[in-house]
């Protein structure tokens, strides 16, 4: 088994959107895509599958055991699906069909599934079982968590015994927990002897599949190695870039976490030593939903100036404790009570998708402009955040739909310190976005936080973030484990 | 399984076409040739009254008469002058059916939105009259409420806007409970933007194209429900001149006055047709 790519140009119009000249594929050894967003990666990847979209046009050969595939032709591939290759897609939860059960999809992914329905079935349970998922079989895809859906389409992808898996952004949305267990799965296919080829923007990923790394950037391969040698010795600059962004990495003037402390100058910020009036207290907390107990019994104070993260496994309750504390969620039990200084939208929420933050149809000058006219502010003020989070004044002229995530997510961070808040509540911010992005998404943030002093709670499941931006961590979900599954059926 | 590629591309801002006005631009081939035919039967319905003002006076002797210079559309079995009837039905057909419509959409609208926005006993007593008015047969309610008040124009509208409001308040009040529900308008309560914004920001931009559509479809709908009364003879009395009510009148001369009941026929079918053609694609955000 060898996969081979040659000459690989995929083009929109006229313009190059990935370009590989060779890439060589080898059983045992797996090959790991890193870029950010917009690079090609994720082009490269279906290229290869043959999936595509239709207006975009590729050229150049596949060779797949000797045998030669025209990439111009995306049909060709169509047979391979399933026995020679398959792909383990971005977003199992979208990519899983929410009317079947989990078992039943993953039977249809077997080879035998026209000739032999039962065994197929058989044949899924026990991969199932294997992937400590046997009674997740007969559950629907929106019962399970974010992890054992990812199980589930690792399952269906490899059901068939395809010894070439590509694997889309599979670690987007996961916790480290869960990431370190997709590690493991993929790690699994690639000791069985298949050719493992990953595409993610996550660097913990790629370190932990150890391989081969190749990194893109503007739809060409910049640097490629050995993960150990790229991933820590980077030759180009942008490998550099990419590697410096991450948070454990950051070295800015407004941090004030131990890491920055410890090679303290006299630049860096000194950590809150005096501790602030209270902002938001709650006691007592309690909160479910249906029988899952989300946290019960919390008590918690943000003081004037604290930065905190919010921080533990997917689906443990941080944006519900978050929302409960800005009481746009009332607790089952419990109080919380704000301070006056809070008053008159001092308080303010980033969220986790912008674009759903923002009116869809209004261009953004309105949008902010109405912030400006509600409260009377000074229309200079707005101009001059725009240039100090190094946003160009015409973007406002669109609608949030026409600009992209990490940019919107600036204008988010502008709308919200207009207001001059005394406490910011952000709700993963930057988890849809890539490490640069967010490297620069943040450091507006904190410019501003450091600016005006005000408290930030960080929603995270990102440690080396929280550990970059805050002074301390509320962990959640750590005492209860996941919920049991809830069964819909026999 | 389904396998999606996002590209990740922000979608293009629209570009004018150069020297025409926005609203020009947008349109399509389809809809200003709807609009246009449109037109034309709103200057017939204004001018055609002015024109022709007497629609009632009889000339027996001119019975059935044929079409001609004088007479575009000949005249009727009571020799009255079909053109000037049929331009009176015309206004009074587009008059009654836009005060439906503004009637229906305005009070659903406001229901729906005020259910949405007060939840509780508001929305759930909003909601309970609304399936009330389901249950109820459109027919019987427009007969209901003109028998009560003995057939006046204005019940006839009130009676058609009662059996209409329910669909204009149940989707404001599903999209408008969705918008609502958002973090978008959530983030406004944060910035204390005030219910205003929410209303001009977030519920009417997202409302405004679903509810155009619906509007022209109301008409169209208001005006067939007019002329289906008159023609089984339970809307507008006679001798007011009214399309459904003109059909019915002509259908015993049909062989020997043929454009008689073709006339009324084809004022509808240009009104059906251009309303049709004139809605836009319903989101465009």
């Amino acid at each position: 088994m060898s996969l081979r790519l040659n000459n690989l140009v995929v083009t929109h119009g006229g313009k190059v959107l990935v370009e590989a000249p060779r890439l060589d594929f080898e059983r045992g050894q797996p090959v790991t895509i890193v870029g950010e967003s917009g690079s090609g990666k994720s082009l490269l990847a279906h290229a290869i599958m043959g999936t595509l979209p239709p207006n975009l046009a590729a050229r150049g050969t596949l060779s797949v055991d000797g045998l030669s595939y025209d990439l111009g032709d995306q049909s060709n591939r169509r047979r391979l699906w399933g026995r020679t290759m398959s792909l383990l897609p971005q977003e199992p939860v979208l990519a899983l069909d929410p009317t079947m059960r989990a078992g039943e999809q993953v039977a249809e992914g077997a080879l035998t599934f026209r000739a032999d329905k039962r065994g197929a079935r058989r044949a899924a349970d026990a991969l199932l079982s294997s992937l400590a998922l046997g009674q997740a079989s007969r559950a629907f895809p929106h019962t399970l968590s974010g992890g054992m859906a990812q199980r589930v389409a690792f399952a269906a992808a490899t059901i068939g015994g395809a010894p070439i898996l590509i694997a889309d952004e599979p670690s987007k949305g996961l916790d480290q927990r869960v990431r370190a267990e997709l590690a493991q799965l993929l790690l699994s296919h690639v000791n069985g002897g298949g050719i493992l080829l990953t595409i993610t923007h996550d660097l913990d990923l790629a370190r932990e599949l150890c391989g081969d790394v190749l990194v893109m950037k503007d739809a060409h391969v910049v640097e490629q190695g050995a993960s150990g040698q790229v991933l820590a010795r980077p030759a180009h600059p942008y490998t550099r870039r990419l590697l410096a962004s991450e948070p454990s990495r950051w070295r800015y003037p407004w941090m004030r976490s131990p890491l920055g402390v410890a090679e303290a100058d006299a630049g860096y910020g000194p950590a809150a030593e005096t501790p602030g009036a209270v902002l938001v207290s709650g006691e007592g907390l309690t909160k479910s939903f249906g029988s899952q107990q989300l946290f019960s019994d919390l008590s918690i104070q943000v003081r004037a100036g604290e930065r905190i993260a919010l921080s533990g496994p997917s689906g443990s309750g941080k944006t519900t404790l978050g929302n409960v504390l800005l009481r746009l969620l009332p607790p089952d039990a419990g109080k919380v009570r704000h301070a006056d200084v809070l008053k008159q939208g001092r308080l303010q929420k980033l969220y986790q998708d912008p674009a759903l933050a923002f009116p869809p149809r209004i261009q953004l000058k309105d949008a902010l402009g109405d912030v400006v006219h509600r409260h009377g502010l000074d229309r200079a003020r707005l101009d001059e955040l725009m240039g100090s989070l190094r946003l160009a004044p015409e973007l406002l002229h669109r609608r949030p739909g026409q600009i992209s995530g990490g940019e919107l997510q600036r204008i988010a961070i502008i709308r919200s310190m207009l207001l001059e808040p005394a406490l910011v509540f952000a709700d993963e911010p930057t988890s849809r976005l890539d490490l640069i992005t967010q490297e620069e998404t943040m450091r507006c943030l904190m410019e501003q936080v450091d600016r005006l002093d005000c408290a930030l709670v960080l929603v995270t499941h990102d440690d080396g973030l929280a550990a970059a931006m805050t002074d301390r961590s509320i962990q959640l979900g750590t005492a209860c484990p996941l919920p049991d599954l809830q069964y819909t059926g026999g | 399984m389904t396998n999606t590629v996002a590209i990740h591309e922000p979608s293009p801002v629209p570009v004018r076409k150069a020297n025409r006005p926005q609203w020009l631009a947008d349109r399509t081939a389809t809809q200003l040739v709807s609009a246009g035919l449109l037109a034309a039967l709103a200057v017939f319905a204004v001018a055609g009254p002015l024109v022709w003002p007497d629609h009632a006076l009889q000339d027996l002797s001119r019975f059935l008469e044929a079409p001609g210079p004088a007479e575009p559309l000949g005249r009727d079995h009571m020799g009255r002058s079909v053109v000037a009837r049929l331009a009176h039905a015309t206004q009074l057909s587009l008059v009654m059916a836009v005060l439906c419509v503004i009637a229906a959409l305005l009070f659903g609208t406001l229901a729906g939105i005020a259910a949405a926005w007060c939840r509780g006993w508001v929305d759930s007593v909003l909601h309970g009259l609304s399936e009330v008015f389901i249950a109820l047969p459109a027919l019987l309610v427009v007969l209901v409420v003109s028998a009560i008040a003995n057939g006046d124009l204005w019940t006839l509208c009130l009676g058609l806007a009662l059996a209409q409001w329910v669909e204009y308040f149940r989707m404001v009040r599903a999209r408008s409970g969705l918008v609502l529900a958002g973090p978008a308008v959530q983030a406004a309560g944060l910035l204390r933007l005030g219910p205003a914004h929410i209303v001009r920001r977030h519920l009417v931009p997202e409302l405004r194209p679903l509810l155009t559509t619906m509007a022209t479809f109301g008409v169209g709908s208001s005006i067939l429900a007019l002329s289906t009364l008159g023609f089984v003879g339970i809307g507008v009395r006679p001798p007011t001149p009214e399309l459904g009510l003109m059909i019915t009148e002509a259908f015993p001369f049909y062989h020997e006055a043929p454009w008689m009941a073709l006339a009324p026929v084809l004022v509808l079918t240009t009104i059906l047709i251009g309303l049709l053609g004139l809605r836009s694609k319903e989101s465009r955000a």
